[in-house]
């Protein structure tokens, strides 16, 4: 599939419906059966798509409507891990988990969620998975001798499970490592996992790095400055990181560092109810154009849009591919 | 009829006695129709600042949409009331004649009553209040002193900010300015000694934070912020004095999203206008309230203040709009204000809501967080707290990934509290106290990714406050 210049994407989750909240801590409170919520999955990623597609986004996800949060969708699969199901009430917040021994090769069986993706949409689409190093901050880890020992492992195993995908036909992989920025002091070790988690991996990778998007707020303060030149070093073709909330400072680092990485540019602030004008988008990635190549930029929202009200979460999303749109014209004269 | 004795003060048992005997000599007599019993519901478990409201005995109707339902409640206040006037007292109240009553305004929410106009008139006249009534608000409250103004638990404050600091110097998390606030300031002594405290400690480590710091003061009350001005002269520039509305902080300061690092209030959220909801036999029914004078006090304040007894509504209107300068003598205005505030009783009755998705909530709170905290109490009466909840809700977006917002007020902190008597308002000089419905708070709290801990007040004995932090939840 072609992709224009400045390809628009999203960084994973769509709005999350306060009914689907519900629904989800229903079945936690086993009100409504597994087959049930499946269903209702389906239905609400079906939407997702929809609103990806009517925004015209280039490359577009599942929404992520099957996941409680970023780390449960991952944990259930991961196998080996012991899940305490009577750990959490409500859906969004963390079940305890556990792994207290090696982890069994055997796949996650992210596959179907994929094939049902492709199914439902003629658009490039991309799959999106947390990587090691977030799993590790959440999985406690009884067996490994280090933290790195436990991630790397995780990775060995997840890295079978991106080929499956990439057999399965998909194209464009992102990986969210949200917790680097909370522990910065990681970052080698963060970069070998990454190496490990896509070795041989035959697609287009991206990794998403930001401050945190839980309930809707950055968990971390800072700047990418920790990142260099260690990201450098990664296996990897695109790095997409927020720019819209926090200001696009940060930008002027691939000016220092300059790369082979394509930078997707986060231009849609997701804490904010206020929908962004096509106009400020626009301005927004044409500030990074000062400091990347437009063949190596692409466009997204800071991070994943689940906290916002599906209106608002549409409504950012035509601005972004309208700004895009904009730029576009103006690059081809 | 149902007793409901879930507090009784120490003392008052033969009293809760006598009331079930004295109703039904009442019936007895032919003084209170059985009816009204077979649906009467006692409440004795009132828990009441000295001054406030209320009357000694209460009734309160229940009605849907305009119709009236046969619930009826009395609650008994046993301090004010003492045995000899019971019956009569009682024998009065359920005859329920209102004829003798000058109402203020129609039923309608708590938070909408003109009570809260009186509240805010207070803050903005405090100066000339204290000046007619010789002595400064402090001296209110119970023992005199603002548990805020606590030398050493201000002290703890600022030094436990200052290691926040540091942890953050150390990981090169520092920002180049340090934004703090205190939301409801009054006299600024806390505002003062926190930043004498503050600038003491990083002196003393040589860290050279204290210039970094951007102290916003901010109060609704003009008159406030001047004397604060004043007071906080001594930290110079690094204080900015700010007029806004505690209930949405962030609407003024939205530039400062995610940037503050310490947001402070005391015995503010116990002064926002709130709403209560009851559950009875498991329904719920929303409170709603009006303001009412006593026809004989309303004649006794009219013939001092040579106001025309069908002027008196308007009289209190024009008040609460332009303030005491209506009289010709502000002073005159003041006495007007105070005689009208100490007369004031709130009158209660209960409406029956069939969803929660009817009541109106305050923003920041939806159905599921009522339900969350009713849990199957089938009879239960608490604060919705929308002044505070709303305020909590429009606070925390401001906060910094490592900052925090500290409380320190009267906090109901548990559901099962309310189990044990209802802590309804009180008047503090011409103010509103109210207790706060903290269980709340930490439920709203829990949803938008903050964990909301009470940590009881531990710098002086017996005391009922304590201070809210919060924490943000897992990552
Ligand atoms: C009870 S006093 C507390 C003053 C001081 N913090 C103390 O503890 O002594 C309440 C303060 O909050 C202010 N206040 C009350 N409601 C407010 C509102 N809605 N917005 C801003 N300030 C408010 C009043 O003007 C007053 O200064």
């Amino acid at each position: 599939m072609n992709l224009p210049i400045l390809p628009t994407s999203v960084v994973g989750s769509y709005s999350m419906p306060s009914w689907l909240e519900r629904l989800k801590t229903e079945y936690i409170m086993r009100k409504i059966s597994r087959h049930d919520l499946d269903e209702i999955h389906d239905t609400a990623v079906k939407a997702a798509i929809k609103d990806q597609e009517m925004a015209d986004v280039d490359i577009i996800t599942d929404g992520e409507m099957r996941r409680d949060n970023l780390i449960d969708y991952f944990a259930e699969r991961l196998p080996g891990t012991q899940i305490d199901h009577t750990s959490k009430k409500f859906y969004y917040d963390f079940y305890e988990s556990v792994v207290t021994g090696k982890i069994p090769t055997a796949s996650l069986g992210l596959v179907d969620d994929f094939k049902f993706l492709r199914a439902n949409t003629s658009r490039e689409t991309k799959f999106c998975i947390t990587g090691p190093h977030s799993l590790v901050k959440r999985i406690r880890n009884e067996y490994y001798k280090t933290e790195e020992d436990f991630a790397l492992d995780i990775a060995r195993v997840m890295n079978m499970e991106l080929k499956e995908l990439v057999r399965a036909g998909a194209r464009h992989i992102q990986i969210d490592e949200p917790y680097y920025s909370g522990f910065p002091q990681d970052l080698p070790f963060g970069v070998r996992l990454l190496n490990t988690l896509v070795d041989g991996v035959d697609a287009h990778i991206g990794v998403h790095i930001c401050y945190g998007n839980r309930y809707g707020r950055p968990s971390w303060a800072g700047n990418y400055q920790y990142l260099f030149p260690a990201i450098l070093e990664a296996h990897v073709q695109q790095l997409t990181l927020e720019f819209a909330w926090r200001g696009g400072e940060d930008l002027e680092l691939f000016k220092e560092f300059p790369g082979k990485l394509e930078v997707g540019v986060g231009v849609i602030d997701v804490k904010s109810d206020s929908v962004e004008s096509p106009e400020i988008v626009a301005e927004r990635i044409r500030h990074a154009l000062k400091f990347l190549p437009p063949e190596r930029t692409a466009v997204l929202p800071d991070c994943g849009l689940l906290r916002l009200r599906q209106p608002v979460a549409l409504g950012k999303l035509k601005a972004m591919v309208q700004g895009a749109k904009i730029v576009r014209k103006e690059l081809q004269g | 009829m149902i007793l409901h004795v879930n507090h009784v003060r120490p003392g008052h048992a033969k009293l809760a006695g006598d009331v079930v005997a004295t109703l039904l000599s009442l019936l007895e007599d032919g003084r209170v129709q059985s009816g009204i019993l077979q649906n009467l519901d006692v409440h004795l478990d009132w828990i009441q600042y000295k001054t406030n409201f209320r009357e000694p005995i209460i009734v309160r109707k229940a009605v849907r949409n305009d119709e009236v339902l046969p619930m009826i409640e009395i609650a008994i206040d046993l301090r004010q009331i003492g045995e000899t006037n019971l019956r009569e007292s009682l024998a009065e109240v359920l005859k329920t004649v209102d004829g003798d009553r000058v109402a203020l305004e129609p039923f309608g929410p708590m938070r909408n009553s003109v009570v809260w106009s009186f509240n805010k008139l207070y803050w903005q006249y405090l100066p000339d209040w204290e000046r007619v009534s010789g002595k400064g608000y402090e001296k209110a409250l119970p023992g005199g002193t603002s548990d805020g103004h606590n030398p050493v638990a201000i002290k703890d404050s600022a030094n436990k900010f200052w290691t926040l600091l540091k942890d953050m110097d150390s990981k090169g998390q520092l920002p180049p300015e340090i934004f703090v606030m205190e939301i409801g300031v009054g006299t600024a002594e806390r505002a003062l000694r926190w930043m004498n405290d503050f600038k003491e400690q990083d002196r003393e480590h040589g860290t050279q934070y204290y210039p970094r710091i951007r102290f916003l003061v901010a109060d609704y009350s003009i008159a406030t912020l001047n004397r604060a001005t004043e007071r906080l002269g001594p930290h110079g520039e690094l204080c900015s004095f700010l007029a806004l509305d505690a209930l949405n902080p962030f609407k003024s300061l939205s530039f400062l999203r995610y940037k503050m690092l310490y947001i402070h209030l005391t015995n503010v959220y116990d002064n926002l206008p709130t709403d209560e909801i009851a559950v009875r036999d498991g329904k719920y029914y929303f409170v709603q309230v009006r303001s009412y004078l006593h026809q004989s006090e309303v004649q006794k304040i009219c013939e001092k203040f040579g106001v025309p007894p069908s002027d008196f509504n308007r009289t209190v209107t024009r008040l609460l709009e332009v303030g005491p300068v209506h009289f010709s003598e502000v002073d005159q205005g003041m006495a007007f204000w105070q005689a009208v505030w100490a007369a004031l009783h709130l009158e209660e009755r209960l409406v029956a809501v069939d969803s929660l998705m009817e009541a109106p909530l305050p923003p920041g709170m939806r159905p599921s967080h009522v339900e969350e905290f009713v849990g199957d109490a089938a009879d239960l009466r608490f604060h919705l707290s929308s002044g505070a909840v709303e305020s909590f809700s429009n606070t925390i977006p401001l906060l910094h990934p490592r900052g925090f917002l500290e409380v320190q007020d009267i906090f109901v902190a548990k559901v099962s509290d309310y189990l044990q008597g209802f802590r309804g308002p009180g008047k503090l000089d011409g103010s509103i106290l109210n207790w706060v419905n903290g269980a709340m708070l930490a439920e709203i709290g829990r949803q938008a990714g903050y964990d909301v801990h009470f940590a009881p007040f531990r710098y002086r004995e017996k005391s009922n406050t304590s201070i809210l932090y919060t924490t943000q939840r897992e990552q």
